[in-house]
């Protein structure tokens, strides 16, 4: 190809590209930069503006509140994603295994929480939670149950949870069972000729076959994990005392920024969560191409 | 060839992101300090006054003012004072009640443009938005002349440092207000006159029907710091200027304190949320057979709960020691002029007029139930024989009024209470929710609020 | 979790296999074990769609006091209806057309700076590309949640809160979408195609809008609905960028408007109105949904008949 070409291809190359950099610098890179610019300085109510360094990433890795709410966002990672991943995989497998009376219907019907919006799923299950009018209230005393208290300080964490899995289980179970479908139908035909029963052509043959997908599906719920804000912006107001300011980084750092006025320590801390973000997402992303390498 | 081109390509990178930058650093400034705007027709600075001419010609231009409040109802008001300049037309907005409308309040206050003109701003925040600069001095607009027409304490509260920054309009004198009913059914005739009555008639409440005969909300700030208020207990202090004082955890306070966590740890008070559909449940279901709070709490009732209305009765706060009777003071709000406004005068007048002239002033107390603070109101017959159907015709003014007087006038507030209220969620707020231990939570609170107050850059005395 | 990014479909010419498995042994043998505790957990995700239904049908005051999976004593969804439209002059329907301008407008402008940005990196090669795509690929790590105070104080040193824009723009940068175009537009669009077009003296841009465009179609639906979905259901960075009550989206109103019941007094107390107004609000994107459901299943069942 020569020069004349090539060179002409790369301008309109350039071109296609230009307007989408050109938002992605202003909405994305330069955010970034400032937050990062921002976080050198301090406020303080007496005294202005200073220039402090690092201070404010030092304070932030001795700040208890930050630390407690990544200690929570670990203990979501570390609960919430397997549980809702798990039901997601056990849902897809079931229906993919035509062995369910009803299977459109019901893989209709778990999807559609994910069709609410994340505020109104907040909003109901705040309702819903009611110790003493909420339905779980209701339903707890119709079975002779002494109704627990969802909104309690104790149990507010596993109430978040467990609206993060009612709404994100059906969008992660239409993801793998996508890909169950796209399982070519020779593999079963040799397993089912071998006598394979439905636990092991699952065990041993579908879930290999979709490691991408789930895999992608854990990135994006790792991705997830770190957003975690309507809830305990939405939720404060029935739980005051059990979700603090620091509940979730992404929440602290909104706190910090308009009830503390502290910008410049909130964008120290959103800056240090996306790096987080990144770092958790790149060392999830390496081992994912490296499994895709390896099959 | 190669070479130029990945140059290139790195170029349009980096030259997109550096001038977004630039764009960023020539209109950023690091901090965030207040913009101390002028405003376009302010003429006055700490002696000029606005002239007549000035106010009438800005009386008669027509505009468009802002005004945002989450008092209910609040719209007769403001219809009446349209109907008296009406070249002038208000908008009311409700962007959220406490915290999160003075979050906004300080966003569009940076923000310099989109704001509202009037905001509705408890006593308790003044001095907070004063310190930060936000609010417009109204002495060039005359509001040193009507200083004579309220309440001298609460006068005070609306000044700092030689300024005048609001207009007052209701005050929170706190009472006991109890569901006569359930009270009786409990076989609770009087209502306790000391906190030892109290008790016995919290534990007889508890064994003879299903409810409490009170609900202390964890989150409730504003609350706890009034039953302070009434024991006498001063936490905190502010000099204006650079120095704070922070006692929140004396003994003083975990006396009274001790005897909450006694009354919390033995059930005979629950520990909800308020402000939530639940709360407002309890309440119209007669879960709570009272309520620890201010003159203004019916104005919230009257909603939610409206099918208890006739059955509330009021009475003094129970004391600590019943020959000298005192009570704290909850909430009550002003009307403030931010400085980012453009039409000062049109907006003082507004926040003024609500809150001054007889007919408005005196429609806070008859439609919204409101304590006033002015004067006129408090000596007019309308206000002081006002038989309200809440209270099932009781004559609560005359009671709330004697109140009144009996409430300590020399508390002060801390200049940065919305992370006060927020840290004291945290620590004290956690404790009584988990039923655990208030002194400790005291203790919490008040470290929470000394790092704050040294790191911000205050002076420090914690007593 | 707000990670709303929508993995819309496994494109339509993928072949479905379940049928022919179907064919295989497994015909005929339902597992009623299955089938209950399938359907026990169906119930699990629409009892609380089944709870916003009934409690928009009541009046406040029988909202706490009646069964919350039933209808209440009057039949009330009406009245709550006209209540929410009514509500404060009529602000419902403002927040309904302007979740609808942002997140359009969002997802048009989203999708054509994606498609044509990811269909640069699938059929050229030129300098720096590797570089500008694993930037790209970097930035889908940081979700919009962590830079949306960034965002919010560079817009407040511009004096740009409080205006469409705030919300708008950020929304057009949709890195995922670049990634999904590169994908598509690396399949979708024949480099014999192009070379052909090349032959008959077409330029590259002519090649773009005539040729290769049209075959991006589905590509592209995928983006928009994508990006379409995550501003429709952003609540934070509208939160903090809109202060005006006539500029705010559903999610913020909405929000707004429960603080506001809670907060109680007078005429504003209306936990109904909020319920109802929610309740309204998720129509749409299950509409959606719904309809996207006949797609998907067209184009797996048209895929079973090819494949």
């Amino acid at each position: 190809m020569n020069n004349a070409i090539k060179r002409k291809q790369n301008l309109v190359a350039y071109g296609f590209v230009l307007p989408f950099f050109a938002v992605f610098a202003t909405m994305f890179i330069a955010p970034l930069a400032y937050s990062g610019y921002l976080s050198f300085y301090a406020h303080k109510l007496v005294g202005g503006v200073s220039f402090v360094g690092l201070g404010n990433y030092v304070r932030a890795f001795q700040d208890p509140a930050f630390l407690f709410g990544l200690g929570r966002t670990a203990l979501i990672l570390l609960i919430q994603v397997p549980i809702m991943l798990g039901f997601a995989l056990f849902f897809a497998l079931a229906l993919d295994s035509g062995r369910a009376r009803g299977s459109k219907a019901a893989r209709l019907l778990i999807f559609l929480p994910f069709a609410v919006p994340g505020v109104v799923a907040v909003l109901m299950w705040g309702y819903l939670y009611g110790q003493n009018f909420g339905l779980t209230g209701q339903i707890s005393r119709a079975l002779g149950l002494p109704p627990a208290n969802f909104l309690s300080d104790s149990l507010i964490l596993f109430s978040i949870m467990n609206i993060i899995t009612w709404a994100f289980v059906g969008y992660n179970m239409i993801i793998m069972y996508a890909a169950l479908k796209s399982i070519p139908p020779e593999l079963y035909e040799a397993a089912e000729i071998d006598g394979a029963g439905q636990f092991r052509l699952a065990w041993s043959v579908k879930i290999p076959m979709i490691r991408p997908a789930i895999l992608l599906t854990v990135i994006f719920s790792v991705i997830g994990s770190f957003q975690i804000f309507n809830e305990p912006k939405l939720l404060v107001e029935i739980s005051p005392t059990g979700i603090p300011q620091g509940f979730t980084p992404n929440f602290y750092a909104f706190n910090l920024a308009f009830v503390n006025q502290d910008l410049n320590y909130a964008a120290a801390i959103a800056f240090l969560l996306g790096f987080v973000i990144m770092i958790v997402s790149y060392v999830v992303q390496l081992s994912m191409q490296k499994k895709e390498v390896q099959s | 060839m190669r070479q130029g081109a990945r140059r290139a390509a790195v170029a349009i990178t980096s030259i997109t992101a550096v001038a977004a930058l630039t764009l960023a650093g020539c209109t950023a400034d690091p901090g965030t300090s207040s913009t101390n705007g002028a405003n376009p027709d302010s003429t006055g600075g700490a002696s000029g006054q606005i002239t007549d001419a000035e106010r009438e010609a800005a009386l008669n231009t027509p505009t468009d003012l802002t005004f945002w409040t989450w008092v209910p109802d609040i719209q007769e008001q403001v219809d009446l004072f349209e109907k008296e300049y009406p070249n002038i037309h208000v908008k009311v907005e409700n962007v959220g009640q406490g915290l999160d409308h003075y979050s906004k309040v300080r966003t569009a206050s940076k923000a310099g443009t989109g704001g509202p003109d009037v905001i509705q701003l408890e006593y308790q925040f003044i001095s907070s938005f004063a310190q930060t600069g936000d609010l417009l001095d109204l002495t060039p607009y005359g509001a040193a002349d009507i200083a004579g027409d309220y309440v001298p304490w609460v006068w005070k509260q609306v000044l700092s440092n030689d300024q005048i920054l609001a207009i007052p309009q209701d005050s929170g004198p706190m009472g006991n207000l109890y569901r006569e009913d359930i009270m009786t059914a409990a076989g609770v005739t009087e209502p306790p006159a000391t906190w030892d009555d109290y008790k016995v008639a919290a534990e007889k409440v508890r064994a003879n029907t299903d409810s409490y005969i009170s609900n202390m909300a964890p989150g409730q700030g504003a609350g706890w710091l009034g039953l302070l208020w009434a024991a006498g207990v001063k936490p905190f202090g502010y000099d204006g200027d650079k120095t704070v004082t922070i006692n929140i955890n004396s003994p003083e306070a975990k006396k009274v304190m001790a005897y909450w966590q006694d009354m919390i740890q033995n059930d005979l008070v629950s520990v909800d949320p308020d402000f939530n559909d639940e709360w407002y449940a309890g309440l119209n279901s007669g879960h709570y057979a009272g309520w620890l709070t201010a003159a203004w709490a019916p104005v919230f009732l009257s909603g939610a709960a409206a099918d208890t209305s006739g059955k509330w009765r009021a009475a003094p706060l129970p004391q600590w020691d019943a020959s000298k009777p005192a009570s704290g003071n909850q909430g009550g709000s002003a009307d403030a002029v931010l400085k980012t406004t453009k039409n000062p005068i049109a907006a003082y007048e507004l926040a003024k007029w609500i809150n001054n002239a007889q007919a408005p002033a005196l429609l806070f107390s008859t439609k919204q139930n409101f304590f006033p603070t002015a004067n006129s109101v408090l000596a007019d017959p309308a206000f002081v024989d006002q038989k309200p159907e809440f209270y099932g015709g009781q004559q609560v003014n005359k009671l709330f009024a004697e109140i009144s007087t009996t409430v300590d006038t020399d508390w002060q507030w801390l200049p940065f209470m919305e992370f006060a209220y927020s840290s004291g969620n945290d620590t004290f707020g956690a404790a009584v929710a988990a039923k655990g231990d208030l002194a400790a939570g005291l203790d919490d609170w008040q470290a929470a609020l000394v790092d704050y107050a040294k790191q911000q850059g205050f002076t420090v005395n914690a007593g | 979790m707000t990670a709303q990014l929508t993995h819309v479909a496994a494109p339509p010419d993928k072949p479905s296999n379940t049928d022919k498995r179907r064919k295989g042994a497994n015909r005929g043998r339902r597992s009623n074990l299955l089938t209950v505790v399938m359907w026990m957990s169906v119930l699990y995700f629409i009892l609380p769609l089944i709870w916003l239904f009934m409690s928009s049908t009541k009046s406040n005051g029988d909202l706490f006091t009646t069964f919350g999976l039933w209808f209440g004593n009057d039949f009330n969804l009406f009245a709550n209806i006209h209540d929410v439209f009514t509500y404060q002059d009529g602000i419902y329907l403002r927040w309904t057309l302007n979740t609808v301008l942002y997140s359009t407008v969002s997802a048009v402008g989203a999708t054509v700076l994606a498609t044509m940005a990811g269909y640069a990196f699938a059929k050229y090669k030129f300098p720096g590309d590797k570089l500008m795509f694993a930037i790209i690929l970097g930035a889908i790590m940081i979700p919009l949640t962590a830079l949306a105070i960034p965002t919010y104080l560079l817009f407040s040193s511009a004096h740009l809160t409080n205006t469409p824009w705030a919300v708008i723009l950020p929304s057009l940068v949709s890195p995922f979408g670049v990634f999904l175009m590169r994908v598509y537009a690396a399949d979708a669009v024949p480099d014999s195609l192009m070379e052909a077009a090349r032959v008959d003296g077409a330029g590259e841009q002519r090649i773009f809008w005539r040729v290769s465009l049209r075959l991006l179609g589905p590509g592209m639906v995928t983006v928009m609905l994508f990006t379409l979905v995550a501003t429709w259901n952003n609540y934070f960075l509208p939160l903090i960028m809109l202060n005006s009550g006539k500029l705010l989206p559903l999610t913020v109103g909405l929000a707004q408007q429960q603080a506001t019941s809670a907060a109680g007094g007078g005429a504003q107390a209306l936990f109904s109105t909020v319920i109802t107004g929610a309740f309204l609000s998720i129509l749409p994107l299950v509409v959606v949904f719904l309809y996207l459901q006949r797609f998907w299943q067209t184009g797996l069942a048209t895929g079973g008949v090819k494949g």
